[in-house]
């Protein structure tokens, strides 16, 4: 044995009328059993927790402090810790223990016994603790633990359902702009067909006009009346029925956009935006504007709705240059970390700079809401392109935001995923 | 050469849609009957001799103008049925839709109709349609017909 240090090389020794004397005044109770599990030690402790007095139990077996539906296996128990290779044990390590009080109640305990060899015979000694309190609260503390799993689950069941829901509103929303729009389109027809036709009319009663055998007296006021109210009129007409065309065509785009199957896949987002940039060359000409494409990576997606997800950020930043200095668009793309953060959870965000007009605060929040035109003499359009990204990127299982600066410029940023997606794609509708 | 007399069946069930093309068929020069059906069932019918149009006798051949959305049967369904029998596979179908809807076109196609034209439809629409169809046989041009 090595040395012990000075200071507990001279232990403070206790005697042992003394050691008996601590050993009835603890806390805990100490009951000491011999192998007939008579009771022969029963501490001040042991009186608190069990409601006896040492000369009511000492003597009695040790079953008496037990639950009586415990009581007949009990005596084999004790025996065989009695014979075990174990010098101390706590009991109920994977049960409760219950204690039984003098009046009848019962208590659930922490036990700990021990067995000593003496002259006597083997002794047995169990430290009890009344864990009633421990235990109201080891439980309270589970139901509360259970009720917030339960409120959790509900909580996330019903964000499901709300999930679902919302889905479920939306493709009754696009299918009802569908309908709807189809449906316009059949008296829109009326309109621009009659209104050609009374133009058609209009020239050829001008014709008829023009023979000579009608008096001077009627043509002129009937020449009037046809080139300075009637054409007039049908100009209006034929330009409102234009305009109404293009909103309806816009809204059933939206509809659609939210409706044809998608058909996933690896896109070489590189070649899509090559084609997309060569498609726009006329108009980045006219706009007098270089477009700056960077290393873009692949992504997984509908190659379809890709493009015009790129079509529609491109376009958009050629038309709202600012005339007053030389128009640059840059595209850029990487791969970085997951929403979802996990390992191996892997997504693209790409990007559409310009050092166009700019969005003021204001109207940043409505970017993408449908019929909103904030710069409408720099281009013609119905407000419908950013809402018609918004919703195809939903569907792609990725998102889109914007940052902008009053008279500096434009930066859209979507992401897409790099692989196919746990979660379910948003069906069309 | 012997040429077939052919008449148009135009199955429309918009007044105002069927008279436009009524209008731009006669001023595409057409001189041709133009019968007018109210819906899908009443078009199968008339080119079978069936329902309304029981016994029916024509020597003529049709050609079917035939708008897509209609009660009853629709446009589709009525191409569906013509392509998939032989006796009426022949008839040439023009297919008139208020969209351009690229899916519907393709589906169109693939049913087999002949030409596809967006209302509304124009004169011109018309020339180009039977220009594709190949089918001068009964268009006698209007001398001053305007573009």
């Amino acid at each position: 044995m090595p040395p012990r240090p000075a200071a507990a090389s001279a232990p403070i020794v206790v005697a042992p009328e003394r050691l008996a004397e601590i050993l009835d005044i603890a806390e805990d109770a100490i009951i000491t059993v011999n192998l007939l599990r008579e009771i022969v030690l029963f501490n001040r402790g042991a009186a608190k927790v069990f409601g006896y007095r040492p000369a009511e139990v000492l003597g009695r077996p040790i079953e008496d402090l037990l639950p009586e539906r415990y009581r007949p296996a009990h005596p084999a128990q004790v025996a065989g810790f009695a014979s075990g290779p174990d010098i101390s044990r706590v009991m109920g390590e994977r049960r409760v223990v219950v204690g039984r009080r003098r009046d009848g109640s019962e208590f659930p305990a922490e036990v700990t016994i021990s067995k000593l060899e003496h002259k006597d015979g083997t002794l047995l000694t169990a430290i009890v603790r009344d864990a009633t309190t421990r235990k109201k609260y080891e439980d309270a503390l589970k139901r509360l633990n259970q009720e917030l799993e339960e409120r959790v689950r509900v909580r996330t069941v019903e964000l499901a359902e709300r999930n679902l829901q919302l889905g479920q509103k939306n493709e009754e929303n696009e299918l009802f702009v569908y309908s709807v729009s189809h449906d316009l389109r059949s008296p829109l027809v009326n309109l621009e067909g009659f209104s050609e036709e009374l133009a058609t009319s209009l020239r050829e009663l001008n014709q008829v006009l023009a023979d000579d055998r009608i008096p001077v007296e009627v043509r002129e006021p009937a020449t009037d009346l046809i080139d300075n109210g009637m054409v007039e009129s049908v100009g209006f007409i034929r330009t409102a029925v234009t305009r109404l065309s293009r909103i309806i065509d816009a809204l059933l785009r939206l509809s659609r956009a939210g409706r044809v199957e998608y058909r996933p896949q690896v896109v070489d987002v590189a070649g899509v935006v090559r084609r997309v940039v060569g498609a726009l060359q006329v108009t980045r000409a006219e706009r007098h504007a270089e477009i700056v494409v960077e290393a873009l990576p692949p992504a997984w997606g509908d190659p379809t709705a890709v493009e015009q997800v790129f079509a529609n950020l491109i376009g958009n930043a050629l038309n709202y240059l600012d005339p007053g200095r030389p128009g640059r668009v840059e595209v850029a793309g990487e791969t970085g970390p997951g929403l979802e953060g996990g390992e191996g959870s892997l997504q693209n965000t790409y990007s559409i700079r310009d050092n166009g007009l700019g969005i003021g605060p204001a109207y940043l929040p409505k970017l993408f809401q449908v019929f909103q035109r904030l710069h409408p003499d720099s281009a013609p359009g119905e407000g419908m392109g950013l809402a018609i990204v918004r919703r195809i990127l939903e569907r792609l299982g990725g998102t889109v935001r914007a940052e902008s600066n009053l008279g500096v410029g434009t930066t859209f940023f979507f992401t897409l995923p790099t692989a196919p997606t746990t979660a379910a794609e948003i069906p069309p509708g | 050469m012997i040429q077939k007399r052919l008449m148009i069946l135009l199955a429309e069930d918009d007044d105002g849609h069927a008279n436009l093309v009524q209008r731009n068929l006669k001023r595409a020069g057409f001189i041709n009957e133009v019968v007018r059906v109210r819906d899908g069932q009443e078009a199968l019918d008339y080119v079978r001799g069936e329902g309304a149009f029981i016994g029916r006798v024509t020597d003529a051949s049709l050609l079917l103008l035939l708008d897509i959305n209609m009660p009853r049967v629709d446009g589709i369904g009525v191409l569906q049925a013509l392509k998939s029998d032989p006796a009426t596979a022949q008839v040439p179908v023009i297919m008139l839709t208020t969209t351009d809807d690229a899916r519907e076109v393709e589906r169109c196609y693939q049913l087999g109709c002949s030409v596809y034209i967006t209302k509304p439809v124009q004169y011109q629409d018309f020339v180009d349609a039977l220009t594709r169809l190949g089918m001068f046989l009964e268009i006698i041009k209007v001398p001053n017909a305007k573009k």
